[in-house]
């Protein structure tokens, strides 16, 4: 069945206010797809969007090809999984998972069928006749999840499902939305502004920012090669220096960068010589150097944090005020990497990302 | 408490403040009310021979009711018309209620209290008496009514129970609206969502997931309106033809007419227990308890 979702020139305004921005979105039949983006961002305006509790004020979505304009929230095929979860308190959980189903007019018989499955499936089936309020966080999680489950949606979206979980408990249910994607196949539509949780769930995440698409990728593709100076700054961790062009050789370029002087770099845009620019380069992609080559640079460390397998350090450059975060491998010879030691670091061209300073938002 | 009150303002004011307590329950709602028991149970004597021989406790007074055809048929009427009142405004409030908490964005609500609130300014018997007019067989809802060609002949409103219900109604709303919308504001809205979400109309929303959890409510608001429309005076005295007689201007002929206090009092009695079954009864049938009517 096709269960794919698509936005054409969905936007949305609150009055004056532009909540989403048009937004042209194709989401594959049987995907896990997310939305990353800080609070604000328009998420859940996105979602409401989708499961018709909103009317887009231009554009239309289609789901499994259907255009969905003219179909109320309660005909649509989507199913959704609420920030707070809005589990009804007056009915145990077996009424709560079989609710969906008694508004369809499915026989007793049947439905309790179709709630035992589920119970099973999120492996809760002794909670059957407990009240809502009886329930764990992760118990209360995972009988929404069934809730959602039991009206066979096509589409599952969930609006931070995990947020209000511990770490360990969010941890593990990540693996079990995962498996339960897996086996159901149907399209998850996952929003987050964990990007943790983005990055490892994800088959494609959308990277948003004040209602604006910055990047649709992979995971992969989103962390190594970030196509808006936003998506850099906000997946993963990220150095930031400001520059201007100094030339321009094929797919590189050398900014100027001040008290850092000429640091080079890859770019996709197009840029000339006098253009501000911005060059981005990963803390683990900073090392220790020996030598003064290109790209080096001599830096105090001002702080060190030891976080097992890695060394997290912030050290700022001579003559500049600037702290830079810098990631190694706890493992190899740290010899003189302290506080308060002047220590050279450099960084390979291929590494770092230079991006226009007019895309800067 | 006691401990918590002397902690904060020391041993005698708050001893000071439990002995007014006491007085004020003692004095103005548990003595009265011994006081018109005692009075229903004895006999009306004249002055004279109170204290007498005759002057003994019987159950004379209660029995009249039961011996009184018209009395009897009156009673059960104004049992009958204050569930018909709290029903109809109940259906009224509800949707009202609704919008007001679920719907209306915070100007609209603020602007539909004022709203309701405005007309509770004016005293009630002229509030009540505006629908006296209203109603009254020359009056302007018969004139519209007869220029939009709904009816050729004026109605009589005023005749039966339906100017008095009608007027009950619109003079205890605001005892219904605000129980209600208490306890559907209380509501969390992704409930309602939720529940849309999973294909649910808007009946069923209602019915499964609103009015379970406004049940409290709607136990206070019916409890409220009930009460007060079975103990109203001014609005059946107002509304009210010579065919729809109130037990209450039963009870005030006995004491301010009849002169007999006595049987007044055994009349009182008998509503003020029927007040109390109606309570109970919707507190069995709404299965909530005190605590949650007080919230
Ligand atoms: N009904 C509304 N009327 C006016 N503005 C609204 C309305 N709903 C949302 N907004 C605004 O739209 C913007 C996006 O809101 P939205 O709830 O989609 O954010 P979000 O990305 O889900 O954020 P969070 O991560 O905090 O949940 C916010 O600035 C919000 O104030
Ligand atoms: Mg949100």
């Amino acid at each position: 069945m096709d269960s794919s979702v698509h936005l054409d020139h969905v936007m949305m305004q609150f009055d004056n206010f532009v909540a989403v921005q048009q937004t042209d979105l194709k989401i594959e039949s049987g995907e896990f797809f997310s939305f990353l983006g800080p609070s604000g961002c328009g998420k859940t305006t996105l979602l409401n969007i989708i499961s018709g509790f909103l009317d887009p004020t231009e554009g239309t979505v289609r789901i499994g090809g259907q255009d969905m304009r003219r179909v109320p929230a309660n005909k649509r095929p989507t199913s959704m999984i609420f920030q707070n979860l809005a589990l009804f308190p007056l009915m145990t959980v077996a009424e709560n998972i079989e609710f969906g189903l008694e508004v369809r007019g499915v026989r007793k018989a049947e439905r309790r069928k179709v709630s035992e499955r589920l119970l099973n499936l999120v492996a809760l089936p002794e909670c059957r006749d407990k009240r809502i309020s009886d329930l764990s966080g992760g118990q209360k999680q995972r009988i929404a999840i069934a809730r959602a489950l039991a009206v066979e949606p096509r589409v599952l979206l969930l609006d931070e499902p995990l947020s209000a979980l511990d770490l360990k408990l969010r941890q593990h249910m990540r693996t079990e939305l995962k498996e339960i994607q897996r086996k159901t196949g149907i399209t998850f539509i996952y929003i987050t502004h964990d990007q943790g949780e983005a990055l490892t769930m994800s088959d494609r995440v959308a990277v948003m920012s004040a209602g604006k698409l910055q990047q649709v990728a992979d995971p992969m593709t989103l962390y190594r090669a970030p196509a808006t100076p936003f998506a850099a700054s906000f997946v993963g961790e990220n150095n930031r220096i400001e520059g201007r062009v100094v030339r321009v050789e094929g797919a590189q370029a050398t900014l100027d960068c001040g008290d850092l002087g000429q640091l080079t770099g890859q770019t996709l845009d197009t840029l000339s010589p006098g253009d501000t620019a911005l060059l981005f380069i990963r803390p683990e992609l900073l090392t220790r150097r020996t030598s003064m080559t290109e790209n080096c640079f001599t830096a105090q460390i001002q702080e060190l944090n030891f976080e097992g397998a890695y060394l997290m350090m912030e050290a700022t450059p001579l003559n500049s005020q600037r702290r830079l975060r810098i990631q190694l491998l706890s493992d190899m010879n740290l010899g003189d990497v302290a506080t308060g030691n002047q220590v050279m670091f450099g960084f390979s061209a291929e590494d770092a990302m230079i991006m226009s300073g007019a895309r800067d938002v | 408490m006691f401990k918590q009150l002397s902690e904060r303002f020391g041993p005698w004011v708050s001893l000071g403040i439990f002995l007014l307590m006491f007085l004020w329950l003692v004095m103005l709602v548990i003595l009265p009310q011994i006081l018109m028991i005692d009075y229903s149970l004895r006999p009306n004597l004249p002055p004279s021979q109170i204290g007498g021989p005759e002057d003994q406790y019987t159950l004379r007074n209660y029995a009249t009711l039961a011996n009184n055809a018209i009395h009897q048929s009156i009673f059960f009427k104004t049992i009958w018309s204050s569930v018909l009142v709290t029903l109809c405004t109940l259906v009224v409030c509800y949707p009202l209620a609704y919008y007001l908490a679920k719907v209306a964005t915070p100007r609209q609500a603020a602007l539909c209290v004022l709203l309701l609130i405005i007309p509770f300014w004016i005293n009630e018997i002229l509030r009540t008496f505006s629908w006296f007019i209203i109603l009254s067989y020359r009056g302007p809802l018969n004139a519209l009514l007869l220029s939009l060609g709904f009816i050729d002949r004026p109605i009589r409103f005023l005749s039966g129970d339906g100017g008095v219900i009608v007027g009950m109604v619109y003079a205890y709303i605001l005892f219904m609206i605000f129980p209600l919308y208490n306890a559907i504001e209380s509501l969390d809205s992704n409930q309602i969502k939720a529940a849309r979400n999973l294909g649910s109309g808007w009946i069923r929303t209602h019915y499964r997931i609103i009015i379970p959890h406004a049940k409290p409510g709607i136990a206070t608001g019916c409890i409220m309106v009930f009460m007060l429309s079975a103990g109203s005076y001014a609005v059946p005295a107002l509304l009210g033809s010579p065919g729809s007689r109130w037990f209450t201007q039963i009870i005030y002929n006995w004491f301010f007419e009849g002169g007999d206090w006595n049987q007044g009092a055994a009349y009182a009695f008998i509503l003020l227990l029927l007040c109390i079954g109606f309570i109970v009864l919707m507190m069995r049938l709404f299965k909530v308890g005190l605590g949650d009517i007080a919230r």
